[in-house]
């Protein structure tokens, strides 16, 4: 596809130009980012890292109604997004972009979900390289890279001074061309490649997922997991920060005679989770639910859809109070395995 | 809105006085304001501060509790722990920035229907004075 | 200043007791500036803890966050002891819980650590940046020294320290079985000066900053289950029938959320910060505790966690209690 380019001082023109479109960006609120509308073109920056709330709330809302009734009523008023408007992601990462392919397997599996899919198809991504990957970035592992074009329209390489934009599908085409972007040069196209280098050997951190998958459920019982759940919160930073993790919960909220359905994020680590009606709970203590969630995206996704629901964003190490290490568990799960079949 | 604002009031009156109190206050013709709208509890003791929150959410611009004056407790001491809690939780509210205004106790006995009229247009008049709750109230339904 | 290996020594001795469950204490994190939670089982592993300012986390919090499941018919409970290793600040958490009567002193063991002060990742991260790889962290007079991915870093001590510890008056582990270092000497006090600051604003200043915190919030609940306090079996936010807070995350459920955690800490804080700590999107969570802290203090004389012959502040009361508010 084309090859575009602009000034990084025209940026807020660049975004701004286009009229059609809802742009989404990230937005900071303190030392806290997420992706929010655009309402001024020339807030729009390249100066983050990641995102901490990663941009699957903009297919998979935190909170969505799915309809609305009224009690007496036989007929309902449901709330299926409006595609009227195209959307623009505008500075996605690579990995919380490749999440949206990994994500889309399943929400389109089986019973296609309107209310993603409508919000996927009428989105335009524009991802940003990484220049500066964080600290426990491990995206190389699984398939990714701050380069990695996997569920973009268009990939942008902040080049200091410049933007190279490179588009990927006829949708990234169209937008480079509204934005009025002029062709980018071959002295781009190097300093961007250059930088995805340098960046590549910025990324410390590393697993090799080879095996993983089908090894992991042999060690359903293995008392090694003890030693994460212990010290886990069962909290929700790992799961509701992830940009694969999908589960959601369904609520009926009623005030007097109105009343919405609404679903919003969900997580296997809250006990509530699993709690039957009988009272009885399948995962009663946080071993399980560790258990379930590297379980989950190491094997039991992959056995499914083939590919591991993990991008490697470092979201959930990053976050997590008590240092509860996604590549030290996978790490110590196969020293258990090794020591296993030793035995064996 | 060209009419005045007319506050929400919910009120948790206690079985034993505060209850009475209102009663005494209807049959002896007495005309207290009508934005209240009374929840009768066992004792004020049993008020829990989340109904406050909770009735903050559901559109009440005010609540008032109301029990036994200290000492004459049914339960001997249900309102001196009432009294502890909703001190705290009136500082609580305040530090969120919410009016504490909102928040009102008072102490009605059976044979205080007079009071209880003076204790619902006080109660009224401060929440008029805070205007509108629309701070935290719930607003899932926009139809 | 800990010595490590008297720390290990004793913590090993502990394990090997046949009346002894688990140990609860710290051990290198796998990045960075904070040190992970350690749960021992056996005196083999006692090697892996550590002490140092890395060590945030309070242990304390571990105590009660184990399930306790049915016990299959026939077999008797577990009712071997608990042992956790504690600084000042833990401490508190300990003394409230045995308020509480959360469990009784003989299930648990108690080690005290005396602490200089603990290192807030945020403000190291401001300064030095982040790092794969753990860091090590020694005090050196009124300075941190940090080994950084192989490199010698220096901050000055006062701009690196935890709020909870600039303002710390009790360094030295207020319950404990044995201490495995000396006393320290306090060096802190607490005037409330940030509480004072806050109420400078005007209500609307104030709801216009905290609808902005709590509209932040993704109601991941870490801030609860990460609190020593808290360890309700089942809490109120998270109760289906009746549902008082709705799952939805939004201004109005948020800030329910909010005022019902601050408000159940109230009397019961021990203020070791964990609850900020740990907040994913960064809400001044201590913020409401404090304000609680200090108007308990001034309407009660009453301090959480300093005694263990106290009566939890709101199942009693003083029939002399203010209440210039009532009508």
């Amino acid at each position: 596809m084309g090859d575009f380019k602009f000034a990084k001082d025209k940026l807020a023109e660049v975004v701004g130009a286009l009229k059609d479109y809802e742009v989404f960006a990230p937005a900071a609120v303190g030392d806290v980012l997420r992706f929010k509308e655009v309402e001024d073109a020339s807030s729009v920056s390249f100066d983050f890292k990641n995102t901490n709330v990663p941009p699957k709330e903009l297919m998979f809302p935190e909170t969505e109604t799915l309809f609305k009734f009224r009690v007496g009523k036989t007929d309902i008023e449901p709330a299926v997004p409006d595609e009227s408007k195209k959307r623009l992601v505008f500075g996605i990462r690579p990995c919380d972009a490749m999440a949206y392919t990994i994500v889309e397997k399943l929400y389109s599996w089986d019973y296609p979900d309107p209310y993603f899919e409508k919000r996927r198809e009428s989105s335009v991504l524009f991802g940003l390289a990484c220049s500066e990957p964080v600290p426990n970035c491990f995206c190389t592992s699984l398939g990714g890279g701050p380069g990695s074009e996997q569920g973009l329209d268009a990939l942008m390489f902040d080049l200091g001074e410049t933007v190279y934009v490179k588009t990927i599908t006829d949708a990234g085409d169209t937008v480079a061309k509204a934005m009025g972007l002029e062709a980018a040069a071959d002295a781009e196209k190097k300093a961007a490649a250059a930088q995805e280098k340098d960046a590549l050997g910025k990324i410390k951190r590393s697993i090799d997922t080879e095996g993983i998958p089908e090894k992991l459920p042999s060690l359903y019982d293995h008392p090694f997991w003890e030693q994460f759940s212990d010290r886990c919160l069962s909290c929700g930073i790992c799961t509701f920060l992830c940009p694969t993790c999908h589960c959601f919960d369904i609520q009926d909220e009623m005030e007097a005679f109105d009343g919405r359905r609404a679903r919003m994020w969900d997580t296997c680590m809250f006990p509530e989770y699993t709690l039957h009606t009988s009272g009885h709970n399948p995962r009663p203590t946080r071993k399980e639910r560790t258990r379930n969630r590297i379980s989950h995206k190491y094997s039991y996704f992959p056995e499914k859809f083939d590919v591991i629901a993990c991008v490697g964003c470092g979201r959930c190490i990053n976050y997590c109070p008590v240092n509860i290490d996604i590549l030290d568990i996978l790490e110590k799960s196969k020293q258990a395995e090794a020591k296993e079949a030793k035995t064996a | 809105m060209s009419e005045e604002y007319e506050p929400n009031i919910l009120a948790f009156l206690c079985n034993w006085c505060s209850y009475a109190g209102a009663d005494l206050a209807g049959t002896s013709r007495t005309h207290y304001l009508p934005n209240i709208k009374i929840i009768r509890v066992m004792c004020s003791g049993r008020v829990n501060p989340l109904f406050l929150v909770n009735a903050l959410q559901q559109g009440a611009d005010g609540v008032l509790i109301s029990g036994c004056h200290p000492g004459d407790c049914h339960y001997l001491e249900g309102n001196f722990y009432a009294r502890r809690r909703f001190m705290l939780m009136r500082k609580l509210l305040e530090h969120v920035g919410v009016d504490p205004g909102r928040v009102n106790m008072s102490w009605v006995s059976a044979s205080e229907g007079a009071k209880f009229k003076e204790v619902i247009d006080e109660t009224v008049a401060k929440a008029k004075e805070a205007g509108p709750m629309d701070q935290f109230r719930r607003r899932q339904l926009n139809w | 200043m800990v010595d490590e290996t008297i720390l290990r020594e004793k913590a090993r001795e502990v394990l090997a007791r046949d009346d002894v469950r688990r140990l609860i204490g710290w051990k290198r994190g796998t990045y960075g500036y904070e040190s992970a939670p350690a749960v021992l089982k056996d005196a083999s592993q006692a090697d892996e803890l550590i002490f140092d300012p890395t060590c945030v986390q309070n242990p304390a919090s571990f105590i009660t966050l184990e399930e306790k499941l049915p016990v299959p018919r026939g077999q008797d409970p577990d009712t071997r002891k608990v042992a956790v290793l504690v600084k000042g600040c833990d401490s508190r958490a300990v003394v409230q819980q045995l308020v509480e009567k959360a469990y009784t002193r003989d299930g648990v063991i108690v080690l005290g650590v005396p602490c200089t002060g603990v290192v807030d990742r945020r403000k190291a991260q401001k300064m030095f940046g982040d790092t794969s790889e753990p860091v090590m962290i020694k005090e050196e007079g009124d300075k941190f020294v940090f080994i950084i991915d192989g490199e010698t870093r220096e901050g000055p001590r006062a701009e690196l320290l935890a709020d909870k510890c600039v303002r710390c008056r009790f360094p030295n582990p207020l319950v404990y079985d044995e201490l495995v270092a000396d006393e320290v000497a306090v060096w802190g006090a607490d005037e409330f000066a940030d509480v004072d600051e806050f109420e400078k604003m005007s209500p609307p200043e104030k709801w216009k900053f905290w609808e902005e915190q709590f509209s932040k919030c993704i109601r991941c609940y870490s801030c609860r289950n990460v609190c020593p306090m808290c360890y309700c079996l089942e809490c109120v936010v998270t109760k289906q029938k009746p549902q008082w807070t709705r799952r939805s995350t939004d201004v109005s459920e948020n800030t329910a959320y909010h005022i019902q955690r601050a408000w159940h800490l109230s009397g019961r804080c021990i203020e070791c910060g964990e609850c900020e700590r740990v907040c994913p999107v960064d809400i001044p969570i201590t913020t409401l505790n404090r304000k609680m802290t200090r108007d308990v203090k001034e309407l009660f004389s009453y301090e959480p966690g300093v005694d263990v012959e106290a009566e939890p502040l709101l199942s009693c009361y003083n029939p002399q209690d203010p209440e210039e508010y009532i009508m």
